[in-house]
């Protein structure tokens, strides 16, 4: 049916375009169920967001997989994040999207609702993605359709400084069993400590991840299962408020600072800078924060609680995707690729934890061989995790993916300048948000 | 020159003569059909289709990955609610009317001064159109947060005299002053084209009018400045258009998001946002014909206007 | 500003130009004159250096360890760092070359494409007399009015259609049809400002369009074909977006492309080596700057008028 509906859509525009009526390509149809793998040559495209480092190791991948399946050649193709969504987009809307796609969470069910994505259950017979955790598999789900398998998932965490620390003699606080107050005292001291030189507390405000584990530790959510906005205006207006407390007490950087280090890339976060000691920060991203800082010793803890925390607040969310195209003429390849990328140790070695910590166990032991301390450290925070988290939540529903492109951070900056107070903030986002997933339902 | 008089009279006076006339205008369509093919074939191969689609986009809801559903006037009458909208028109017109007239009077003022044969003026010429060959790299965007942040170097030039200065790219209200500062910089295009245009006036006029006593400024305003005026306005037709599909920049120094607070949400860089990041291209097209329209207008004001200041020598 | 035309008008660079008002300039008193150059060239040593700062910059971040990079703004390196240069070359999929290569490739048929097109365009806008040119005219400038956020999408599925999706031809061939109305208004507002005398010269002495085109005028325009030879040359070489959608093959990327794909947002990026290799990716466009005005200062003032 979706491809039926894509074809004409790319037939519709051709025609405008090249004044020729294309020759119908109605064909149409369900996807194949149980595609048989083909003898002859194939060649399928791979698609992935990343730097120099992840496009190397991917290479690497792709090499063994083409030893493994002489017949099949891969194409890499590859760009950074923000040139990587429009490019996808383009294609897609074309008909043109490559067969196998590194996906993120946020864009997930906004392409598999409107049928870019393959139902993976069509490919069982090639594809098994049962060594993947259940709980992290099912992110891979929109509305109960298998269109993606994850790579990884990652619980949130407070990234500290403790070089930081150290240097201007204040003790790093004990995480095992913080309250919020405690975690706000340390950061005070620690900007009196050095004259206002540092902050202790780079605050969480526009990402759409801490968001989601302040609600649950309020016993709410962003999403319900049917993918309806539920957050409550007061947990999203006490979220920004506790940014505001945070500057009024010192213990964060001024607006002006905060409002400079948004949206930066991960190596010019002030975290990184060592402008600030203590941030929120994906747990997976631990590794790459104290590679990117080197001079600082980072360490990982759990979030604060009070005593009317919500229990099981954190959650793994995963951290990125395969995916197929519904619009492949190699299904049963690509399902072939991404079989591979989530069952073969050796694809584990070669990625480390770039694509997050593994979701499938067998990847987990394949890695940790190869770490360093601090990918050990990493892992291990994880594990120790995984004994805490709540049910996983939906995933970022369909017409809700500019959460994470702006719209958070827009209402944010409007609380941090003043512009409105966090509860009329917290008003028009729910608003804004609402309507567009409305709109896109 | 009287050579010349007498060539133009000549030509005249053969056009007077009514079928030498049609001959030639004949000519004319003729030659106008080979000169202009590869123009009329790009116009109607590759301009005209996309265009045409995305006029038919504008009326429908097309989030990109489905087909798109003919809505009528919906995405028009969506327009006149959009509170962001009016903001990115409120943006680009403040950036539009201040930056568009500055960035002319620096680059004329500049050409004027290099074009009277300065001391190493080729050096000079390369140095100051420098920050037009940088383009829009990243490393551009790390360095404007560096020089305009909290704690950069215009902040700490300030700190000399005691001033504290904002952070410029970071706060609201100094952000898209910053970004017309910026635009205002990279000056080196409407300059090089002023140069050229300077270099096509004849000398002998100058020489002319020094013999007459004109002085300096007599000359800039009775020789250089009407001669130049098809070149100035160019470079403001161009500059207009230009400015307000204006993208790069705010992109760049905004990270995509045109914060703080929508305070540098160009007009085309909400478009992207609402076609790209939000899926809705139905609604992008229809305001990019909203722009073409308000660039059309401001383009054909300066047409009409454009009868009473510039000459041309043809 | 005045004050300065008033002053000094040394002799034209260029040989071949009359200095007409020297005699003027020699009126006035040496001291004060001096005086004025003096401040004329302070100034303008001034604003090159802040238009030199970013450049200096860039080339100095190339330099520092990667830690330093986001802590200076200033020009003084503390520890120098040369590794960039060679690790950046060899950082991504292809050697650095490869992106440098197909560049040129790209810049090369952009250029040529918009010297020949345009001009003739705009030789057709100027100087002759056909039917509907008022329309054409307003046409060629609505052209270049809509965002190319929303042409995109179409002008991938047409290029699809094509088959031209990775290969050069959806960059290269608009240029060869005059697409870039930039140019062609750029050309006729330059071809306007030519005496038509000499062209009706020409056509007296039998001359076709075709002769008074190629001999009359594209030696008149050089500055404005120089114009635009640089211009198309560093808007392509710096043009990210269309270069990204149609090219999506590695091996074909280009620099701006290339040099994006040093960096991601998420984990940690080697920034010196995208420093060195901005750097090294500035070095045509300068050298083509550099090389190119020469041309800027040819034109009706030394090679016609007479």
């Amino acid at each position: 049916m979706t491809l039926r509906v894509r074809r004409s859509t790319r037939a519709g525009i051709a025609a405008v375009t090249v004044c020729v009526a294309l020759a119908s390509c109605g064909v149409g149809a369900d996807p194949v169920q149980n595609p048989e793998l083909s003898e002859d040559e194939v060649t399928i495209t791979l698609n992935w967001w990343g730097a120099d480092a992840r496009t190397q190791s991917t290479l690497d991948v792709i090499e063994l997989f083409e030893e493994e399946y002489p017949n099949i050649n891969v194409e890499a193709q590859y760009s950074d994040w923000t040139g990587y969504w429009d490019r996808l987009a383009t294609t897609t809307a074309a008909g043109d999207m490559p067969d196998v796609t590194q996906f993120d969470e946020l864009y997930l069910a906004s392409y598999a609702e409107r049928g870019a994505l393959l139902d993976l259950s069509s490919v069982s017979n090639i594809l098994d993605p049962s060594a993947v955790d259940a709980n992290v598999l099912d992110s891979g789900r929109v509305d109960g359709t298998l269109y993606a398998v994850p790579t990884g998932a990652t619980t949130n965490g407070i990234l500290i400084n403790t070089t930081l620390f150290e240097q201007y003699g204040v003790e790093v606080p004990d995480t095992t069993s913080w309250t919020w107050d405690d975690f706000e005292e340390a950061a005070t001291e620690l900007s009196e400590a050095s004259d206002g030189e540092v902050h202790g507390i780079s605050p969480f405000g526009q990402d759409s991840f801490s968001l989601n584990v302040w609600a649950r530790q309020h016993g709410g959510e962003l999403f319900d299962a049917e993918g309806d906005l539920v957050l409550d205006p007061e947990v999203l207006a006490a979220y920004w408020q506790r940014a505001l407390d945070w500057i009024d007490s010192g213990a964060a950087p001024s607006v002006g600072e905060i409002s400079e280090t948004m949206n930066l890339p991960l190596d010019q976060s002030s975290l990184v800078t060592g402008q600030a000691a203590m941030g929120f920060i994906p747990a997976g991203q631990f590794l790459a924060y104290q590679s990117a800082g080197p001079d600082f010793d980072y360490a990982l803890a759990n979030w604060p609680t009070d005593s009317d925390t919500a229990e099981g607040f954190q959650y793994l969310k995963p951290t990125m995707y395969w995916s197929a195209a519904s619009t492949t003429e190699h299904p049963a390849e690509a399902a072939l690729l991404i079989h591979f990328l989530a069952n073969d140790t050796r694809v584990a070695e070669s990625f480390g934890l770039d694509r997050g910590e593994p979701g499938n166990p067998a990847f987990r032991e394949a890695v940790e061989p190869l770490l360093d301390e601090s990918g050990r450290e990493s892992l291990a925070f994880t594990e120790a995790m995984s004994e805490e988290v709540g049910d996983t939540p939906p995933i970022t529903p369909n017409g809700a993916s500019n959460i994470g492109s702006g719209l958070l951070g827009r209402y944010y900056q409007q609380v941090l300048f003043g512009e409105s107070s966090p509860e009329e903030a917290a008003e028009g986002f729910l608003n804004e948000l609402g309507d567009s997933i409305t709109a896109a339902g | 020159m009287s050579a010349l008089g007498e060539f133009r009279s000549l030509s005249r006076s053969r056009s007077k003569a009514g079928s030498a006339d049609h001959r030639e205008k004949n000519r004319d369509n003729k030659a106008a059909a080979v000169f202009l093919a590869p123009w009329v074939i790009g116009l109607v191969g590759i301009t005209l289709g996309p265009m045409i689609a995305s006029l038919y986009l504008a009326f429908t809801d097309y989030n990109l990955l489905q087909d798109p559903q003919f809505t009528g006037l919906d995405n028009i009458r969506r327009m006149f609610s959009d509170e962001r909208l009016a903001q990115s028109l409120k943006v680009t017109f403040t950036y539009v009317i201040v930056s568009v007239p500055l960035q002319l009077a620096v680059a004329l003022g500049l050409a004027l001064l290099l074009d009277r044969g300065i001391r190493g003026l080729p050096l000079y010429r390369s140095i100051l159109y420098l920050p037009s060959l940088l383009g829009a790299s990243v490393a551009i965007a790390v360095l404007w947060r560096l020089v305009f942040g909290t704690e950069g170097l215009v902040n700490a030039f300030l700190a000399i005299f005691g001033i504290e200065g904002p952070g410029w790219v970071s706060d609201p209200d100094t952000a898209l002053g910053t970004i017309i500062i910026l635009h205002v910089w990279t000056f080196g295009a409407p300059m090089v084209i002023f140069l050229a245009g300077l270099r096509q006036i004849p000398r002998e006029l100058y020489e002319a009018a020094a013999t007459d006593g004109a002085s300096r400024p007599k000359q800039l305003f009775s020789i250089t400045l009407p001669l130049l005026s098809p070149i100035i306005f160019f470079n403001l037709v161009l500059g207009l258009i230009g400015s307000f599909q204006s993208f790069t920049q705010a992109y760049i120094v905004s990270n995509g998001t045109g914060g703080p607070s929508d305070s540098t949400l160009f007009f085309s860089l909400y478009l992207y946002q609402e076609g790209f990041t939000s899926f809705r291209m139905g609604y992008a097209s229809a305001l990019a014909w909203l722009l073409l329209i308000i660039i059309g207008a401001f383009t054909a004001l300066n047409f009409w206007a454009s009868k009473y200041w510039v000459f041309y020598n043809d | 500003m005045t004050d300065a035309l008033t002053t000094t008008r040394r002799p034209e660079p260029t040989p071949g130009i009359p200095a007409p008002n020297r005699s003027l300039a020699a009126r006035g008193r040496p001291a004060r004159r001096r005086i004025i150059s003096v401040l004329k060239h302070t100034g303008l040593i001034i604003i090159c250096l802040l238009m030199l700062y970013p450049l200096l910059w860039m080339i100095a971040s190339s330099l520092r360890p990667n830690s330093d990079i986001f802590t200076s703004s200033g020009l003084f390196i503390d520890t120098f760092d040369f590794d960039h240069y060679p690790t950046g070359w060899d950082a991504l999929a292809y050697p650095f070359s490869t992106y440098l290569l197909n560049s040129f490739l790209v810049v090369l048929g952009s250029v040529i494409g918009n010297l020949i097109s345009c001009s003739m365009a705009a030789y057709a806008f100027a100087r002759l007399r056909f039917r509907f040119r008022g329309l054409a005219f307003v046409a060629m400038l609505i052209a270049i009015m809509l965002p190319i956020h929303v042409l995109i999408i179409p002008q991938y599925v047409f290029y699809a259609q094509l088959g031209w999706i990775n290969t050069y031809l959806p960059l290269i061939l608009p240029k060869f049809l005059a697409t870039d109305a930039f140019f062609i208004f750029l050309m006729v507002q330059f071809i306007r400002g030519i005496p038509r005398e000499l062209d009706e010269a020409a056509r007296i002495d039998g001359a076709g369009h075709a002769r008074i085109y190629g001999q009359i005028m594209l030696p008149l325009m050089v500055p404005a074909l120089a114009t635009a030879a640089i211009f198309t040359f560093i808007w392509t070489w710096n043009d990210f977006f269309t270069q990204l959608i149609f090219v999506t093959k590695p091996d074909l990327y280009t620099v701006p492309v290339a040099l994006r794909s040093f960096i991601d947002a998420q984990t940690t990026s080697d920034f010196g080596a995208m420093f060195a290799m901005s750097v090294v990716s500035l070095i045509p466009v300068f050298l083509v700057f550099l090389f190119g005005q020469r041309f800027l200062l040819r034109g009706i003032a030394t090679t016609g008028g007479k």
